[in-house]
């Protein structure tokens, strides 16, 4: 079994126990904020991939994270990853899971960075504007990155829209 | 052969003016004193008697005699000695001529010898003076080759160096000017993060999905 196979199984798995534990929307959303927390902060991405480290110990790791800010669901999943030793594979298998979770709603994701969390009203407009603009209908995906300093960048598929502060910024240095 | 024959004529013609002298002198005496007696009876002196023979003219019988052992050793010199003489003579005549033609030709070769020294040593002395002459054609070129060469690698130095200086200056004013944008940025981001607060971010974020909404 190839790598690529290999995630899209453990990503299948994942899927079909959110969906029959009847959370898919919430256990999507909360892994898809761990996959982004675990690519953007190194500590924690070796600390859950260190070899040296016992797997309970990751597992524990992962309760002290998840414990109380996320369902029990989504704390389970996670550690069932890192106790098949995955851990390195744990953000690519979440995003095929969010790509599979969309698919099944025949939506498409949409990646979201926010310098500050949207609200509901703004998330309704967002995902309302992004369909219109790709033509597809799109599963908001939000990621709070206050390193884009302000505004909103958003992927979707291939297709980037970038209308940051950072964005602009690099542009203003890239005239100087 | 010939030597032999001019021998016997020698000795034949010696033997014959002998015989001859001897028989002109052998004058009888008797003779003599009649003739003074006829001088005497005719009425001459004695004195005539005693008159000396000529010491310039021969006497009548020694000039006969003289006459003929001269024609007969003549007629045997002429006859055997003659051609031996001659064959001699033409013989060495021959043989100077010869000597004389080898020394012509010695002395003909010699000159073409000397000629050809002559002529290698005129060849020698102008591709002496040829060479001489390339080898100073050769040294000025090089010489001025070398000087080209120099003053174009000072040119190229100098060119090079003002090319280095130039682009160091270039080099420094990039980085300068990178500086300066870095730190506008850098100095730019702390004052935009500053005062986007959550209300401004939050218009930001309007203003891009009505932008979004109205693409």
């Amino acid at each position: 079994m190839s790598g690529s196979d290999r995630i899209s199984a453990y990503a299948d798995a994942l899927f079909e126990v959110a969906r029959a534990e009847g959370s898919l929307g919430r256990v999507e959303d909360e892994l898809f904020s761990v996959a982004r927390t675990i690519e953007t902060n190194d500590a924690l991405r070796d600390a859950l991939t260190d070899q040296a480290i016992p797997i309970e110990r990751r597992q524990g790791i992962v309760e002290d994270l998840l414990g109380g800010r996320a369902s029990a669901t989504t704390t389970a999943l996670v550690g069932f990853v890192i106790a098949a030793g995955r851990a390195r594979d744990l953000a690519k298998i979440i995003d095929r899971l969010v790509e599979k979770a969309a698919e099944s709603r025949s939506e498409e994701v949409a990646e979201v960075r926010s310098a500050v969390p949207l609200d509901d009203d703004q998330r309704e407009r967002l995902a309302s504007a992004l369909s219109k603009h790709t033509g597809k209908k799109v599963s908001l995906k939000v990621v709070v990155d206050p390193s884009i300093l302000g505004g909103i960048v958003a992927q979707v598929g291939d297709t980037v829209i970038d209308g940051s502060v950072r964005r602009r910024l690099e542009q203003l240095k890239e005239q100087l | 052969m010939k030597t032999c024959r001019l021998l016997a004529a020698t000795i034949v013609a010696v033997g014959f003016v002998v015989v001859s002298a001897h028989a002109a002198s052998a004058k009888p005496a008797g003779e003599a004193q009649e003739q003074c007696i006829r001088k005497l009876e005719g009425g001459g002196a004695i004195d005539d008697c005693q008159k000396a023979p000529s010491l310039i003219t021969p006497a009548k019988n020694e000039l006969i005699w003289g006459a003929l052992s001269f024609l007969v050793v003549f007629g045997a010199l002429a006859k055997f000695a003659y051609p031996a003489i001659k064959t001699s003579m033409e013989t060495r005549a021959n043989r100077i001529r010869e000597t004389l033609d080898d020394a012509d030709r010695a002395k003909n070769e010699a000159q073409s010898i000397l000629d050809e020294y002559q002529r290698q040593l005129a060849d020698a002395r102008s591709e002496s003076n040829r060479i001489i002459e390339e080898a100073r054609q050769t040294a000025d070129q090089l010489r001025r080759d070398l000087v080209a060469r120099a003053e174009q690698e000072a040119q190229d130095l100098r060119q090079r160096t003002q090319e280095d200086i130039g682009a160091a200056q270039q080099r420094a004013m990039a980085d300068l000017q990178t500086q300066v944008r870095d730190l506008t940025i850098e100095l730019t981001e702390k004052v935009v993060g500053r005062s986007l607060d959550r209300d401004t971010n939050r218009a930001l974020i309007d203003g891009y999905i009505a932008e979004l909404e109205r693409s």
